[in-house]
């Protein structure tokens, strides 16, 4: 035989192991066996200088043509075993995408937090500041400086938790001598009182909201807590007018609780704001023609508000007629059950994990 | 404030239908609680007798009775039958005039009547008390109708023209709208219409004058700023006329003679309490009676018309009988004695004002609320008092049959402070106010309507005279609420204030304040809420001293004794929150509260209220899941969110103290660490809370927990830290297993390798701790940790590694007393 036929039925032999060959061990002693040391091609490349000069360069060209075939066949079934193979391992691998995922269970916000905070954020991003006070006031900043009178029933032990004033008449405002007969020091019934504290010692423009705990002694059930969430905002520049009142309501409203929300102004009686009003916002239920949830009125109360008393801006300092404000406070727990219609307020300070992880 | 809508059309002309008014009272600010329809709809209710009267055979309360509705109830033959009904009330008679709810009414309220048993005795109808007829609020019995009033009738029709009430609620500046003519006067201003009130007035006075009968004294013109008397005698008392029974009924009154029917009837007209006396029953002395307005003694006693024995105070205003026994207490209820019976004949009327401040507090002390009380606490018009006794007079004249004595006994020693002031209104100040181009003919003319003299005083200004019986008109801002809600706030553009001048947002505190709420639950915290109130044993059961915490802020009246006073430290709450879960079968909990604690001083009145950081870990993370598996909370997992909180907030020098047991007595000892940052700072605490504590908060299983200072996170915390460069060139990996004495500690060891380490080591990592008394020895631990060793500039040669490596292995040894676990 001579060596072209040779070189052909390597070419051929190549052709048919690779065929063949199942996987990339049968390729491998395939290749050996052809392109090895020992191995068939490289026996014939060897032998070429035995042969007369004349035919070395065509049988070289022949050779290094088979050479080139059989690295390019054997490439090809390499890369489409290998392809196999991945199949075969993805095959393998699959698992039911409908088993529970691997979960890092962070904690949530408490849901009032939530609300003060989105709150926050609005007001904030009308340029407001959030401002906060002591929970333990003094009769002036939580009645008197708000212009509540003297007589108000608010005041008294049954609408306000009054505590052991342990040093009486050492606190400014000295002339508040036991309105109601118990002690001038109480727990805060309402966050105003940290109004009066920013206008003592700001300037106008003032535009804040001032978030916070408050207390009440209503024996907690089901729609009362002796302790809730208040957020009264408070704003004092020249020229403010009613109608900006009612447009930053508006807006607000409409932010919480959805832009398709009508509004209602009620006229209403504050002893700190005149004119004073209640806000409604139209029942998210019905859209407002009346259902169980509004009690047929269409409306939600929401909040109480008005323009600033000029007795408060006087007795905080600031010149009443050059500057006029509003004033508006609401309840937060209010909100929260408005939004999730919680049957039971008490659930919000228990810490039951079942329910603070709904939020 | 019960408005009777054929009362009110009687003063002013309203719209035929009172859905109308409804929508104008919300729309300027008179909030409706309730529209009532009275006298309709009434089916199957009828007027009827009681026949019989017995004890019910198997209840102590209740009667069965037997109650004749007439031919509304008849056998087969057409005879009229009685029906049985079983009936609760206390207060009516065999053959009294009642009203029943035949089987088939339908009562306000949608309330059904059924064919019942009630303790096995059949009932068939019910004997009706005016509050189910939606005719007044009397429930204290049933309905008892005059005992001429027919059996058998439809109750409809008894009662003539069906009427629709308005129940009100009245802001308390508004005394005038607890009355009809200034309800009428605030519906004329709605509606720019105008009123036509007409009042009686006395036809013939006879006898003696009053003044010949009555002396008045006044002790102190601050409790009582007028009193007037009128007297009439010969009083027939009886029945009232329907027409005046059916207004006290409608105003929410119950008729119940036609003296006391008179008096009621002119307060709801007018607004102004009256009191009759019998005057009988007052001591005569010189041929007078004398009345003494008098603060009360201090412990004083008196029965009122209730039947009520009260014991005043100083701060009470009583009237009395010639200065000793008190008749009445001033402004709220008449004293039973004197108070007007069947034997009546000779009355002395009251019309006065008395202080609203102490009628408010009296009312409020004595829990004794009256029509009276609501009305002299918002104060009434004191210029009004002869007045409404004349039309008062004319009533008793009208329906009593009785004799007026000429004159009026009048003392008014408050007359200067009831003087109407004047008050100037300014028009661009109103439409400043308002953001509302009002019209000033607007602002004159509704001013009038409400009883204000208007009159032009300049250019911008308008002179205003309020009048007496709005005290809540004393201010130009006062006119500028009265012109803006009758225009309609609900018409004012809104608009956005501009602003200027003024930038808002949050403070970095407050962010960084959010910032702790967000690391702690991405670590697996939920937030809570729980009450800044404490038993007065919270500290004591958990062990934790009262050092540094102040002496507790005590509240006065507590709702229970749990919340006696306020908190000083949140432990306690967020353990109840344990127990609470725990007792429910939620066994993970994993809680954080970020709240106040209060440290009262001994001698200041205002406690310190710092804000404190504390979280409370229970149970695992999760339940097992398929592909995890959780270990129970331990000290390390509450130390961990400590730390990644310190972190967070990029506060340096972080160092954990194991815990001093006399200073952390509520903590497990040897599981608790003292946390402190900056250089020495305390921050706070975390540890196991001590099983003892947790038994005495009803805590069952072990909890770890933290707390610290929320002022000392943020005092420390630091914006983001400069930037490190990132290595470029490969470091090299090798790992030391030393074995120490249980007493060094991981800190020490950290400490000590760091400073043997040089310039070249870049990393320390502890990755194991291993404890065996064979292989390890007793009393010692395996610490291996993985040490990286780099230099920025170049390849580290082996050489170079090992050289270091080893001389750090010495170091460390020789100060720790340790060695290389092999």
């Amino acid at each position: 035989m001579s060596m072209s036929d040779d070189l052909k039925a390597i070419e051929a032999q190549v052709a048919e192991g690779v065929a063949a060959a199942q996987s990339m061990e049968e390729l491998e002693a395939l290749r050996v066996s052809v392109l090895g040391k020992k191995g068939q091609l490289t026996a014939i490349m060897r032998s070429m200088g035995k042969l007369a000069p004349e035919e070395r360069p065509a049988m070289g060209q022949l050779a290094n043509t088979v050479r080139a075939n059989v690295d390019a066949a054997l490439k090809a079934r390499r890369e489409t075993l290998a392809a196999e193979l991945m199949e075969r391992k993805m095959a393998a691998d699959a698992c039911d995408v409908t088993l529970p995922g691997r979960r890092l269970t962070p904690g949530t916000q408490h849901l009032i937090s939530q609300i003060r905070e989105e709150v926050e954020d609005i007001f904030c991003g009308l340029g407001y500041t959030v401002e906060d006070g002591p929970y333990i006031e003094t009769t002036w900043y939580n009645f008197t400086a708000l212009n509540a009178p003297e007589d108000h029933p608010s005041r008294s032990a049954k609408d306000t938790f009054y505590v052991v004033d342990n040093a009486p008449g050492t606190v400014s405002h000295a002339e508040e001598t036991n309105v109601q007969g118990e002690s001038d020091i109480l727990l805060r019934t309402q966050t105003s009182g940290v109004q009066v504290h920013v206008m003592e010692r700001s300037k106008p423009p003032i535009y804040m909201i001032c978030p916070g705990t408050v207390f009440r002694p209503d024996t907690a059930d089901a729609n009362h807590l002796p302790q809730f969430t208040q957020i009264e905002g408070l704003v004092v520049d020249e020229g403010i007018t009613f109608g900006d009142f009612k447009g930053t309501m508006d807006y607000f409203l409409r932010q919480v609780f959805g832009e398709d929300r009508a509004t209602r102004y009620r006229p209403h009686f504050f002893p700190f704001t005149e004119p004073s009003c209640e806000v409604d916002v139209s029942c998210g239920v019905c859209g407002g023609k009346g259902c169980r949830f509004c009690k047929g009125t269409g409306w939600l109360e929401i909040l109480g508000a008005g323009m600033v008393d000029p007795n408060v801006l006087d007795n905080c300092g600031i010149d009443s007629e050059k500057y006029t404000g509003f004033a508006f406070g609401m309840g937060v727990e209010r909100i929260a059950c408005l939004r999730y219609d919680l049957p039971d307020l008490r659930m919000l300070m228990t810490g039951d994990m079942r329910f603070l992880s709904q939020f | 404030m019960r408005i009777s809508y054929e009362w009110l059309k009687s003063m002013v002309d309203v719209p035929e239908d009172p859905a109308e008014l409804v929508a104008e009272f919300t729309r300027t600010g008179t909030e409706v609680e309730a529209v009532e329809k009275v006298g309709a709809n009434l089916e199957h209710v009828v007027t009827a007798q009681v026949v019989s009267k017995k004890p019910h055979p198997d209840s102590d309360h209740m009667w069965l009775c037997q109650v004749s509705v007439g031919d509304k109830n008849v056998d087969a033959d057409g005879n009229p039958v009685p029906l049985q009904i079983v009936c609760g009330a206390q207060n009516f008679n065999e053959g009294d005039h009642i009203v029943c709810a035949m089987i088939g009414a339908v009562l306000p309220g949608d309330f059904k009547i059924k064919k019942s048993k009630l303790r096995g005795v059949e009932s068939c109808g019910m004997n009706c008390s005016a509050r189910e007829l939606g005719l007044g609020s009397d429930h204290e019995g049933i309905m008892i109708l005059p005992e001429d009033a027919p059996v058998g009738m439809d109750f409809t029709d008894y009662l003539g023209t069906s009427d629709t009430v308005i129940d009100c609620e009245i802001t308390p500046n508004r005394p005038d709208c607890l009355s009809m003519t200034g309800m009428a006067v605030e519906v004329a201003a709605i509606l720019d219409e105008d009123t036509h009130v007409e009042l009686p007035s006395v036809k013939a006075e006879k006898g003696p004058d009053a003044a010949d009968l009555v002396d008045v004294t006044i002790d102190d013109p601050e409790l009582c700023s007028r009193y007037t008397a009128r007297v009439v005698r010969g009083v027939k008392i009886g029945p009232s006329p329907e027409w005046l029974a059916r207004r006290v009924a409608a105003a929410g009154g119950r008729s119940i003679n036609n003296v006391v029917d008179v008096t009621n009837y002119v307060m709801y007209l007018t607004g102004q309490p009256l009191h009759a006396f019998d005057l009988g029953k007052l001591t005569e002395r010189d041929g007078r009676r004398h009345i003494v307005v008098r603060a009360a003694g201090d412990g004083e006693k008196l029965v009122t018309l209730d039947g009520q024995e009260r014991t005043l105070t100083p701060d009470m205003c009583v009237i009395t009988d010639d200065g000793h026994t008190p008749v009445a207490l001033a402004g709220v209820m008449g004293g039973l004695d004197s108070e007007i019976t069947e034997d009546t004949t000779d009355v002395l009327l009251e019309s006065a004002n008395f202080s609203s401040g102490h009628t408010s507090r009296t009312s409020r002390n004595l829990d004794l609320m009256s029509e009276a009380s609501i009305r002299y606490e918002r104060k009434v018009d004191g210029t009004n008092c002869a007045n409404v006794a004349e039309i008062a007079a004319a009533l008793f004249e009208e329906c009593c049959g009785a004799e007026v004595c000429p004159g009026i006994v009048d003392v008014y020693p408050g007359e200067a402070d009831d003087a109407p002031v004047q008050i100037t209104l300014r028009p661009s100040r109103t439409r400043l106010i308002g953001g509302a181009d009002i019209p000033e003919e607007f602002m004159v003319a509704r001013l009038r309507r409400l009883g204000c003299s208007v009159e032009r005083a300049g250019e911008d200004a308008l002179s205003v005279v309020a009048p007496t019986n709005r005290p809540d008109l004393t201010r130009e801002v006062d006119l500028i609420e009265e012109v803006v809600r009758l225009w309609g706030e609900g018409d004012i553009a809104p608009t956005i204030p501009a602003a200027r001048n003024h930038a808002g947002g949050l403070t970095p505190e407050q962010r960084r304040v959010r910032r702790i709420g967000q690391v702690l639950r991405s670590c697996g915290l939920s937030e809570t809420s729980t009450y800044c109130f404490a038993a007065t044993d919270d500290l004591a059961r958990l062990g934790i001293p009262e050092t540094g915490r102040g002496v507790p802020v005590k509240i006065i009246r507590p709702l229970v004794a749990e919340q006696s006073e306020m908190r000083r430290d949140l432990l306690p709450g967020l353990l109840r929150s344990v127990a609470y879960n725990l007792d429910h079968g939620v066994s993970n909990v994993a809680l954080y509260e970020i709240g106040r604690v209060f440290f009262g001083h001994e001698s200041k009145s205002l406690p310190d209220e710092p804000s404190y950081v504390c979280g409370v870990l229970c149970g695992r993370r999760a339940d097992d899941a398929w592909n995890q598996r959780f270990d129970e909370y331990d000290f390390f997992d509450a130390k961990g969110v400590v730390e990644e909180l310190l972190d967070a907030l990029r506060v340096t020098k972080v160092r954990f103290k194991a815990a001093d047991p006399e200073q952390y007595p509520w903590l497990q000892p040897g599981r608790a660490a003292e946390v402190v940052a900056g250089g020495g700072q305390v921050v706070g605490w975390v540890g196991n809370v001590h099983p003892r504590g947790l038994r005495a908060m009803g805590v069952e299983a072990p909890v770890v927990a933290f707390e610290l200072s929320q002022a000392a996170l943020l005092r420390l915390a630091a914006d983001q830290l400069s930037y490190q460069d990132i290595p470029t060139l490969p470091g090299v990996d090798v790992d030391l297993a030393i074995v120490v004495d249980e007493s060094v500690t991981c800190e020490t060891l950290m400490q000590r390798i760091g400073s043997a380490g040089g310039k070249l080591l870049s990393d320390v990592r502890l990755f194991d701790v291993y404890r065996d008394p064979v292989r390890v020895g007793e009393g010692k631990k395996s610490m291996a940790f993985s040490l990286t060793y780099r230099a920025a500039d170049r390849t580290l040669t082996s050489e170079e590694v090992e050289k270091a490596h080893a001389k750090l292995v010495t170091k460390v040894c020789k100060s720790t007393g340790g060695e290389v676990r092999s």
